[in-house]
């Protein structure tokens, strides 16, 4: 464990010195939100099995509470984040109050609602928000202003959300939300109280994306609503299937490879979505564990 | 003798089929209850009204004093009701041993949060829970296999794993569902032997089970419903010397 949590950091440090321009130190930046983004999902989706496809609206929230506790109120930044968590926790629990009583197609039809809600209130709330002409000229958290500190910054967080993740689905907490993944039925019939859980779950889960949220703006100086599109929440559900869902390391891996792989198909222009896509398809289709299967297979040694 | 589990008059219909009808039961403390009858007799409508998957539509229902009407499965869990399922509902992507782990749930002696920062008293409770755990397993005949996936189990010992883990949840009462459906012989004897040693740790049982060797071998009474409604109570002699139930049984075959 102490060797593994060695190598991380080695890697996170490691990372900048690799990637020198700005350009890929952005994409080094973006890469650890969308970590913590598949981290969050994880949570939810992995190992407590609710299809939940509204998480991109608990990311905007963070964005936005953030953002406009400073630029408006005049707020610390490190004050707005805890502020930020709180608002897209509650939220979360708000969200999770509503929808525990539904499963599957349900879930995730009421959770797109939800995100499709958040969005329309950002486009049309423009009196806090300022709608689709968006904030302008947000700055990045203070003492973080250059790419390399903020990208230690989030990656940081990034590693500790995970070693705190993993402590909790290794917890007798991670068996009760596993149970309730598998069979709710069976898991009330342990005593286990199944919408209190779920609902832990979503609660948890939204906090780390609105978490995610707070460092967004301050890295691009910029505030949309289109940032948050539906399009977003499928993007970290995506990270979270093709790296392996319901493991620790899996969702990690996946946003690592869907940031940089579109980047890196960027030279063969628009033909980069379809071979996105068929990457996508091909791990669906012959990993359903996702990648994180490849390293199993290795460890079990050939065939 | 006590009663720890009472029913007066319950029923429960679905749409136009009324599956338990005005059925009324004590279950005696520390006993081995039998509830038997033909298929679609209302035995696991039953087990799931006294269980709370379902709610009565009319009815009393009591556990040790305390009215039990309205109150969901897994708060009647903490009072100390557990149950099997007729069809196996175990955690198939989970280790056997984690199934059992995830019994502990009302019993884990920290608050919940204190896991995320481990410290000495949550390896305690983990390593507390554990031995219980590998206990249980061995008392099911499954400790070699704690590391597997439950899915990956034969069928008779995904039927033991399933009792194991509502072990875990120290019931008063424990409710298994035809336990003995789909076993070999061998197996069917194993569980017997098992039942009983359940019985002598003060846990009250109730078995619904159609293996008639089983239930008159092990049950001190018996319970026999047709049709929704209670048709005969009394010890497995009785049950078996009359003349309705075996009619019920056999339509009249024999007569």
């Amino acid at each position: 464990m102490k060797l593994r949590i060695a190598v991380a950091m080695l890697m996170i440090a490691a990372a900048p010195l690799l990637l020198q321009t700005p350009y890929w130190r952005g994409i080094l930046i973006v890469c650890a939100m969308n970590v913590l983004l598949a981290l969050s999902l994880n949570l939810v989706l992995g190992y407590t099995g609710q299809l939940n496809l509204g998480q991109a609206a608990f990311f905007a929230i963070g964005a936005y509470v953030s953002t406009i506790l400073t630029k408006t109120y005049g707020w610390n930044f490190w004050l707005a984040v805890p502020a930020a968590i709180a608002a897209a926790g509650v939220l979360g629990l708000a969200l999770a109050a509503f929808a525990v009583r539904l499963r599957g197609h349900y879930l995730a039809i009421a959770s797109l609602g939800f995100a499709v809600i958040t969005y329309q209130v950002l486009i049309n709330w423009e009196r806090v928000t300022e709608g689709v002409r968006g904030i302008y000229g947000i700055p990045p958290p203070p003492g973080f202003r250059d790419q390399l500190a903020l990208f230690y910054l989030v990656a940081g967080i990034a590693l500790v959300v995970y070693l705190v993740l993993g402590n909790l689905v290794r917890s007798p907490i991670g068996e009760t939300l596993r149970a309730i993944r598998e069979d709710e039925v069976s898991a009330a019939s342990l005593g286990i109280n199944a919408a209190r859980w779920k609902a832990f779950a979503f609660g948890v889960g939204a906090a780390i994306a609105g978490l995610a949220g707070c460092f967004y703006p301050g890295f691009v100086g910029t505030l949309v609503p289109e940032a948050f599109n539906i399009v977003e929440s499928f993007t970290m559900m995506a990270m979270v299937i093709v790296g392996g869902m319901g493991t620790m390391i899996g969702p990690v891996i996946g946003a690592v490879v869907l940031t940089f792989l579109p980047e890196l198909l960027r030279s063969v222009g628009e033909l980069r979505l379809l071979v996105y896509g068929v990457a996508l398809t091909l791990v669906v289709l012959f990993m359903p564990g996702g990648l994180v299967q490849i390293g199993a297979a290795l460890r079990r040694g050939p065939a | 003798m006590t009663v720890l589990l009472e029913a007066r008059g319950i029923s429960k219909s679905f749409g136009g089929v009324r599956a338990v009808r005005d059925i009324c039961l004590a279950i005696p403390e520390k006993s081995i209850f039998a509830l038997i009858g033909p298929n679609g007799a209302g035995k696991s409508t039953l087990l799931n009204l006294l269980s709370g998957i379902y709610q009565p539509d009319a009815g009393e229902l009591s556990f040790g004093g305390e009215d039990l009407i309205g109150l969901p499965a897994h708060r009647r869990v903490r009072l100390g009701i557990a149950r099997t399922f007729q069809k196996i509902r175990l955690f198939k992507q989970l280790t056997v041993l984690e199934n059992v782990l995830a019994g502990f749930h009302i019993h884990h002696e920290i608050p919940a949060w204190q896991y995320v920062v481990p410290g000495a008293a949550a390896g305690r409770d983990r390593s507390r829970c554990r031995a219980e755990a590998e206990e249980l397993l061995a008392f099911v005949g499954l400790a070699a296999r704690a590391g597997e996936r439950a899915g990956a189990l034969p069928y008779g010992q995904q039927r033991m794993l399933e009792i194991a883990r509502s072990l875990a949840t120290r019931p008063r009462l424990f409710m298994l569902d035809e336990p003995a459906a789909g076993l070999n012989g061998a197996e069917v004897a194993f569980l017997l032997q098992r039942l009983e040693d359940i019985g002598r740790r003060d846990i009250t049982v109730v078995v619904v089970e159609h293996n008639m060797d089983l239930v008159m071998n092990v049950a001190h009474r018996v319970f026999v419903m047709d049709y929704g409604e209670h048709l005969f109570e009394g010890t497995p002699r009785e049950v078996q010397a009359n003349p309705r139930v075996i009619e019920a049984y056999l339509g009249g075959e024999f007569q």
